[in-house]
């Protein structure tokens, strides 16, 4: 029968944050014609017997050359638990040779070992991490020889364990449930009471965020705002995070974000001759990220501050004149003002003004066909005359009485 | 060696040492209140042992408590308080980088205790003024750098602190009551034990 030649592993490499193992290995493709199919079985073993856990095969094509093919395979347990162990083996359809064909022999093993290996490997593993709701989680604790662990608690249940080596058992928390907003505490309680832990944070990925709005009250600064959805529960340095990101101008501005408000704000400066921002809001979290888009023409998204210092003066029976100021700068559009007038009993009445906008600027009406003799009460407020988006808040109320006729 | 006692001197230690004593009890008791607070906020188990997780702790159990000057007393307190200061304070940091604002109410009472313990050092600091020594330069009382500790044994950590603090809020009122009594540089017979 054919056999080929033992495949040779040229490197087996944890990356212990994602509990993966990267295998890396020669077709020795050189020794066979150009395009045989080659079939590799790999096999993951692991605790101290060594016990299968997955078999799979990979499927590559031979070139004629020798190419260093590479594999990866995510443990459902952090590598630091216990020794973990690969070997493969190749079959080469190899068309020329009729007869009988067979897999190669088995590689010797390549193997990374667990934390349980080393003199001072002791701890509750993974340490500290975070996990999205619903997972299936492997916490294992491994502890110095001779120790014996009593039981090891998930928040405040113990779990049944599972034996990986003289010095490492694992439990299994199935379907895991958000954490508080400490964490949970995995608890490892050893012999002459002893004990270490771990801190796992269970939690959502950020949800999208819904009703994404921006506006600016004075040309200076873009305020966006949105509601964030279903918390996340995670918080301090694994809360959610925010950024914008502008695509025109290309700037990106990371937002300070109260995780305990309902709304989130965030501030973006108006840029010089920049009318149309194209933002992206950015959202991460530990668990995952997601994204909200949002275009506006920023002079249809003018919501002007508070009308400040009003103030009516006027020497006339039927007219008087009003004067305000608005923090803001409008140089690039027209506002409209609205002036509320009541007195005693009468009906409220409503005047509208527009005017060009102007730099941190004060404004002026004049009001005519006044009562005389008679007390007024007088407020403001103002928006965008083009493009209505909405209105600034009402300015205080200022009286006046018209003189006598 | 300490000067004579005059009676103004006498009588303001032993109005320091009463203003002392009235403030340790009201650090115990919120310092109870927190680890009630603390225990059931990072979910822990009130009865846990922490030895392991308390290294540079100060401990309030004092070997021939009994034969200590009232200097000595002072000094050792004043050690151990400005100890808790940066633990504390070391306590409140992380407890903002983990939890930010999600528990504003852990962080205020953290918080409030710390401001306790900076208080009593000052008043230790007063009473060791007064009899001429003056309190030891900060520096020198300077914690260690923390050491690198998982979540897990740093909520272990903090209790273990608020432990210890608690206990030697108890020995504190016990030694400025001794000093009231015997004045700086005598030591004292022993005497029974009482809370605050």
């Amino acid at each position: 029968a054919f056999v080929p030649h033992t495949p040779r592993i040229l490197s087996l490499t944890p990356d212990f944050s994602t509990s993966t193992l990267n295998l890396k290995w020669s077709d020795n493709g050189s020794v066979f014609a150009y395009g045989l199919d080659a079939f590799w079985q790999i096999q993951i073993l692991r605790k101290e017997a060594m016990e299968k856990v997955t078999q799979v095969t990979y499927y590559s094509k031979l070139t004629h050359e020798d190419i260093i093919l590479s594999w990866n395979w995510t443990s459902d347990m952090p590598l630091e638990c216990t020794s973990h162990y690969v070997k493969i083996r190749c079959y080469i359809n190899v068309t020329q040779f009729i007869g009988p064909k067979d897999w190669s022999d088995w590689s010797p093993v390549a193997e990374v070992p667990g934390k349980d290996t080393e003199p001072n490997g002791s701890g509750v593993f993974p340490q500290d991490t975070v996990v999205a709701v619903g997972s299936d989680v492997t916490i294992c604790c491994v502890h110095e020889e001779g120790q014996q662990i009593q039981r090891m608690t998930y928040g405040p249940e113990i779990y049944p364990m599972i034996h990986l080596s003289r010095r490492s058992s694992a439990i299994r928390v199935l379907n895991a449930s958000a954490s508080d907003t400490s964490g949970t505490n995995v608890v490892c309680i050893l012999s002459e009471d002893e004990m270490d832990g771990t801190v796992l944070f269970v939690g959502y990925a950020p949800d999208i965020p819904q009703d994404l709005s921006c506006e600016t009250s004075n040309f200076l600064i873009i305020k966006c705002t949105w509601k964030p959805g279903r918390p996340s529960g995670l918080y301090g340095t694994r809360r959610t995070k925010y950024s914008l990101f502008e695509r025109i101008s290309g700037k990106n501005v990371s937002c300070e974000v109260n995780e305990m408000n309902r709304e989130r704000v965030c501030g973006f400066p108006v840029l010089t001759d920049q009318k149309t921002y194209d933002f992206i809001l950015g959202v991460s979290n530990p668990i995952g990220q997601t994204q909200s888009s949002l275009l506006v023409n920023l002079t249809q998204r003018v919501h002007p501050k508070t009308p400040e210092k009003l103030t009516v003066s006027g020497n006339s029976s039927t007219s008087v004149h009003l004067r305000w100021f608005i923090n803001g700068s409008f140089a690039e559009i027209r506002l409209l003002c609205q002036i509320e007038i009541s007195s005693g009993h009468s009906e409220r009445k409503l005047h509208n003004v527009s005017m060009a906008g102007r730099k941190f600027s004060t404004y002026t009406a004049q009001l005519n066909t006044l009562h005389p003799y008679t007390k007024y009460q007088f407020r403001v407020r103002c928006s965008a005359a083009d493009h209505f988006w909405r209105w600034s808040d009402w300015s205080r109320i200022e009286e006046h009485t018209t003189l006598e006729a | 060696m300490a000067a004579a006692d005059s009676p103004s001197a006498a009588f303001q230690r032993r109005d320091l040492c009463s203003r002392g004593i009235r403030l340790a009890g009201k650090m115990r008791s919120d310092v109870i209140d927190l680890l009630d607070t603390y225990v059931e906020r990072q979910g822990l188990d009130a009865s846990a042992s922490v030895a392991a997780a308390v290294e540079g702790v100060p401990v309030a159990a004092a070997e021939r408590w009994d034969e200590q000057t009232g200097t000595q007393r002072l000094l050792e307190n004043l050690a151990a308080y400005r100890a808790f200061r940066a633990l504390l304070a070391q306590m409140l940091e992380e407890q903002r980088e983990q939890l930010g604002e999600a528990d504003a109410a852990l962080g205020r009472a953290l918080a409030a205790v710390l401001l306790q313990v900076s208080a009593f050092s000052y008043h230790l600091e007063e009473l060791l003024r007064l009899e001429s020594h003056g309190p030891p330069s900060e520096e020198r009382a300077a914690s260690p750098p923390p050491p690198h500790l998982g979540l897990f044994e740093r909520k272990l950590r903090g209790l273990g602190v608020l432990r210890e603090l608690a206990q030697w809020a108890v020995r504190s009122a016990r030694d400025l009551r001794q000093l009231a009594k015997s004045g700086p540089s005598s030591s004292s017979a022993p005497s029974p034990p009482e809370s605050p």
